[in-house]
């Protein structure tokens, strides 16, 4: 196995596994907080980000299907592309019209997501990926919930609405509208969340 | 010349004096706090009997006349309202006296910025961690330059948590300070954890670490208590950092003096190889100097204010202040 990336919460492996690429994401020892602490957040977080892989994957979404799962790590798919993040920051180039519409993307999967009752958590261009047909992936589960509580799934949207410029984010709820079943009522609970005033009037991008 | 800054956002009525950045004068009265917290208005009543006799001292200390000052600054906000409203009231009056400029200073933006100018840093991850306050903040050009809250408390600061906690168990609430005490030796036992991605929220820990106390010990719920709440702060803040791409740490703020917190973070820290900062003491507690730093900063980039933009705001948001140096 060779690493190929270290973030704040794991680190990447790639590997091959039963004839496919494949990465392994371990969640690395925090040493910082007490081993009981950290033990029992690292193990909490693989099984539920690996079952909820697992329900998103077997309902025909677009995320890296868990193939062995271990206490602290997952073996999953690998998905060859480039994270949004990447171009919302211009970071690398891609046209105008394929951002709009991976952004579209984004939002539709995003509803679908909540379809499923389940509330991403760390929705960003950081953790959605572009591969090399166009396709757009959702990757990091790792701070995914399976609920039913309309903050957790707002939050997500304040998440993008803080991740990107303006007018993409009217992109991104455009697609969200399409796709979730409620989308106004989570809309009216984002523009709730914001009212209660402790979020900053402008996100990382101008927009 | 030196510009004078007057900090009353809550117990502390400080006045400050600075030269280009030197602290000539930091001084300061405290409500004293007894075990119920503070009533804003008897706080503000308690400012408005010692605020000519704060000033006084700090010009002693500075060994200037009201002649050689500058500009004012003084404290907008966030805040107690009747508390600010004093800070404001004393500059307004020295301004108009002697008159000179004033400048409204965010009061977050003072322990930022005075600790920065302690350490000379460049472009740090702040973590502000302090009563009503718990933000992890970096500076951002885009739309204009500013402090941008990477990651934030969704309901209440975190000193005030460990405060009331305090009092629920028993504890005089000097500022966390006998929570830690109390936890010492400890054992940890599970409590509710709530980080969504660099943001984090208190008041269940609070709750369910009250409700604990009736089947488990001071000591362990204080330890459990402190452990996960610096453990949600620190992963936050790591992961800021990464995405911030910063080089230097540095945390300020009240809640800042904890030791455990500090030892925590500086582990954060060492493994991304940033430089770790932490704001000394005397700084991390409200004081004027602070008030006087940025004001300063703010005189000498040229801003100016005119009579209706000098308010007090209580919820006076740091993201919203345009930083002109």
């Amino acid at each position: 196995m060779r690493l190929i990336s270290e973030g704040a919460e794991a680190r990447i492996y790639e590997t091959r596994f039963l004839g496919m690429d494949t990465i392994v994401k371990e969640r690395a020892a925090k040493r910082y907080r007490i081993k009981q602490l950290d033990d029992k957040l690292r193990r909490q977080r693989t099984k539920s980000e690996a079952r909820l892989l697992y329900a998103a994957s077997s309902h025909g979404m677009n995320v890296p299907n868990p193939l062995l799962v271990g206490l602290t790590s997952i073996c999953m798919r690998r998905i060859r592309g480039r994270s949004l993040h990447e171009f919302t920051t211009g970071f690398a180039r891609i046209g105008r019209a394929r951002l709009s519409g991976a952004l579209h993307d984004a939002g539709v999967y995003c509803g679908l997501l909540h379809n499923l009752d389940i509330a991403h958590g760390d929705y960003t261009p950081a953790n959605l990926m572009l591969d090399n047909a166009g396709e757009l992936w959702i990757i990091d589960f790792g701070l995914a919930k399976s609920t039913k509580s309309p903050e957790e799934k707002a939050l997500d949207l304040l998440l993008m609405k803080r991740s990107v410029s303006q007018d993409l984010f009217q992109r991104f709820l455009a697609g969200y509208r399409k796709s979730c079943a409620y989308s106004g009522e989570m809309i009216k609970r984002l523009a709730e969340i914001e009212r209660r005033g402790r979020y900053q009037t402008h996100t990382l991008m101008a927009g | 010349m030196a510009i004078l800054g007057i900090e009353s956002t809550a117990h502390t009525f400080g006045v400050g004096i600075c030269d280009k950045g030197r602290i000539l004068a930091n001084q300061k009265s405290m409500y004293p706090i007894k075990d119920r917290g503070m009533i804003p208005v008897k706080v503000a009543g308690f400012h408005m009997r010692n605020a000519h006799l704060v000033i006084k001292r700090a010009l002693d200390e500075a060994g200037i006349k009201p002649g050689e000052i500058e500009a004012v600054g003084y404290t907008k906000g966030p805040g107690l309202g009747p508390c600010l409203a004093v800070g404001q009231l004393a500059a307004t009056l020295i301004s108009k006296r002697y008159k000179l400029p004033l400048m409204p200073v965010n009061h977050a933006l003072g322990h930022i910025e005075v600790t920065k100018q302690a350490f000379r840093l460049k472009d740090p991850l702040v973590l502000y961690v302090s009563g009503g306050n718990s933000q992890i903040l970096g500076i951002v050009e885009n739309p204009f330059r500013h402090y941008h809250v990477y990651g934030e408390t969704f309901d209440i600061g975190i000193g005030n948590m460990i405060d009331s906690f305090a009092r629920a168990a028993g504890l005089v609430p000097a500022w966390g300070s006998t929570v830690a005490k109390a936890a010492a030796g400890g054992r940890y036992f599970e409590m509710p954890y709530t980080v969504k991605g660099m943001d984090f929220a208190f008041t269940g820990l609070q709750t369910f670490a009250e409700k604990s106390l009736e089947s488990h010990s001071v000591r362990d719920t204080s330890y459990s208590l402190q452990e996960t709440a610096f453990a949600m702060l620190c992963e936050a803040t790591e992961r800021a950092l990464l995405l911030a791409r910063k080089r230097e740490l540095m945390v300020c703020g009240g809640v800042a003096q904890s030791k455990r917190l500090k030892e925590m973070l500086g582990i954060v820290a060492k493994e991304h190889r940033a430089g770790f900062f932490v704001s000394p003491n005397e700084l991390n507690a409200d004081n004027g100097a602070m008030i006087a730093v940025v004001a300063e900063k703010m005189y000498r980039s040229g801003q100016h204010y005119s009579a209706g933009q000098l308010n007090i705001n209580q919820r006076y948001r740091v993201d919203t202040v345009k930083v002109t140096w």
